[in-house]
């Protein structure tokens, strides 16, 4: 069962649109597991499209004094000629048949979420148990893989500057805090150490906004491969 | 059978301080586009939507042509898509707000990373975007319904998240506007927030 969610202010900030596309998938995936979630944001999706479309007249009118210039009344766009100019053309357009991406880590096959569909993956890079593939979202400092730890796998304990999104497609892992299964959206910020380990194996979705940094003994000189599985 | 009872009102219970929406009248007309590439319906649509889509994406988009370009982009997509908006589904704002927000997702990411991949519609399809209103989650999330827990805030508390949420307003903003020191507004927002995640049960780790 899953136990670990997108805070409120995430999916807010989801339905507003304002969230990177790699956190954005990550809450669009978590969402299609789990039903209270998908629940919440289409309540959000409705009240906000019903605040920004309503709010116009009378909200507006008590807050915003724009220099009493009136949007509808601006010259610069036509909104006759718009109208005429998209009505000119009958044609529906049909969505398009999604069919969700495969990948294939230690010889098993993974079919992917679709919100992953159009995005281009590198190539998958290993070391020991571990396999990461770069999602390449151009995000800047944000960097977004798929990570498959192979049964017994781990990775040592860390800490990281910035956030961590790790997200369960498959399988389990485990770490300090507890145990963790598919669907699990599991968001740590710089202060939290943790260790996960997965006796079974898993795939996860993983996004993170900095290297990670290894805090323990011998470890501490992975810390130039830090980069690497996150 | 009459048709607007085809259409089904928004969940979302209507925010005191603003006129109501005519839901059934935007479903109608947002049906007669699907069904019989009514022009006519079409044009009451885009009066509705174009100027309220334009000071949206103009609070998003400095430039004034890209605002321009994610109103005709909306409302391009309102005329060849409509048939995929499902009455039973929800409301005629939610469907058009969806559209509106992957159009803007999009534009955004090309701007600032001159990435053309189009991922909106595959984080949030257009086509499936709304829960039904009778699935089985409805009576135990009733209370947990955001609008009933925003308007059980004080009023001074209820306002600045209205204005901070739905109207993303800045907190200098609404200082601005509800001409009241920023402290004031950050405090209130503070405490509302507080309110609102303890109401909503989040769980705090
Ligand atoms: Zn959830």
């Amino acid at each position: 069962m899953i136990k670990h969610h997108p805070t409120f202010e995430l999916l807010k900030s989801f339905v507003d649109g304002e969230l990177p596309a790699s956190l954005s998938a990550g809450i669009a995936i978590h969402a299609d597991m789990c039903p209270t979630c998908q629940h919440q944001i289409a309540q959000l999706t409705e009240q906000v499209a019903e605040a920004n479309f309503e709010f116009e007249e009378t909200f507006l009118d008590r807050f915003i004094v724009d220099e009493g210039e009136d949007i509808a009344d601006m010259p610069a766009i036509s909104f006759e000629q718009m109208i005429d100019n998209i009505t000119s053309t009958d044609e529906l357009v049909e969505p398009e048949v999604k069919t969700p991406k495969q990948v294939t880590f230690n010889e098993q096959s993974y079919v992917l979420p679709t919100a992953l569909n159009n995005m281009q993956f590198s190539k998958t890079a290993n070391i020991g148990k571990l396999s990461r593939a770069r999602i390449q979202l151009d995000e800047d400092e944000i960097h977004t893989s798929l990570l498959h730890i192979a049964p017994g796998g781990g990775v040592p304990e860390h800490t990281h500057k910035g956030f961590e999104l790790t997200l369960l497609l498959e399988g389990s892992f485990d770490d300090e805090n507890g145990h963790y299964e598919k669907g699990d959206f599991i968001m740590l910020s710089g202060d939290h150490q943790h260790h996960p380990v997965s006796t079974e194996g898993c795939l996860c979705y993983t996004v993170a906004n900095d290297a990670l940094h290894f805090t323990q003994g011998i470890n501490k000189l992975l810390n130039p491969i830090g980069s690497f599985i996150y | 059978m009459q048709t607007n009872l085809l259409c089904t009102k928004t969940n979302a219970k209507s925010i005191k301080m603003s006129n109501e929406i005519d839901h059934a009248q935007l479903c109608l007309k947002l049906n007669a586009v699907a069904q019989k590439r009514d022009k006519q319906a079409f044009t009451v649509l885009f009066k509705f939507f174009a100027p309220k889509i334009l000071r949206i994406a103009r609070g998003k988009f400095p430039n004034e042509a890209q605002a321009n370009e994610v109103v005709q982009e909306t409302m391009s997509n309102v005329w060849r898509k409509a048939h995929l908006f499902n009455a039973d589904k929800g409301a005629a704002t939610t469907w058009v707000y969806t559209v509106m927000r992957n159009v803007t997702f999009d534009m955004l990411r090309k701007i600032k990373g001159n990435k053309e991949d189009n991922l909106s519609d595959d984080i949030w399809p257009i086509a499936e975007s709304m829960v039904s209103e009778d699935d089985c989650y409805d009576d135990h999330l009733a209370q947990d319904n955001l609008l009933n827990v925003i308007d059980s805030l004080p009023e001074a508390q209820r306002e600045v998240v209205k204005g901070f949420y739905f109207m993303e307003m800045s907190q200098e903003q609404l200082a601005i506007k509800l001409n009241l020191p920023l402290g004031t507004i950050k405090s209130r927002l503070r405490l509302a927030l507080a309110k609102l995640k303890v109401q909503l049960g989040e769980d705090h780790d």
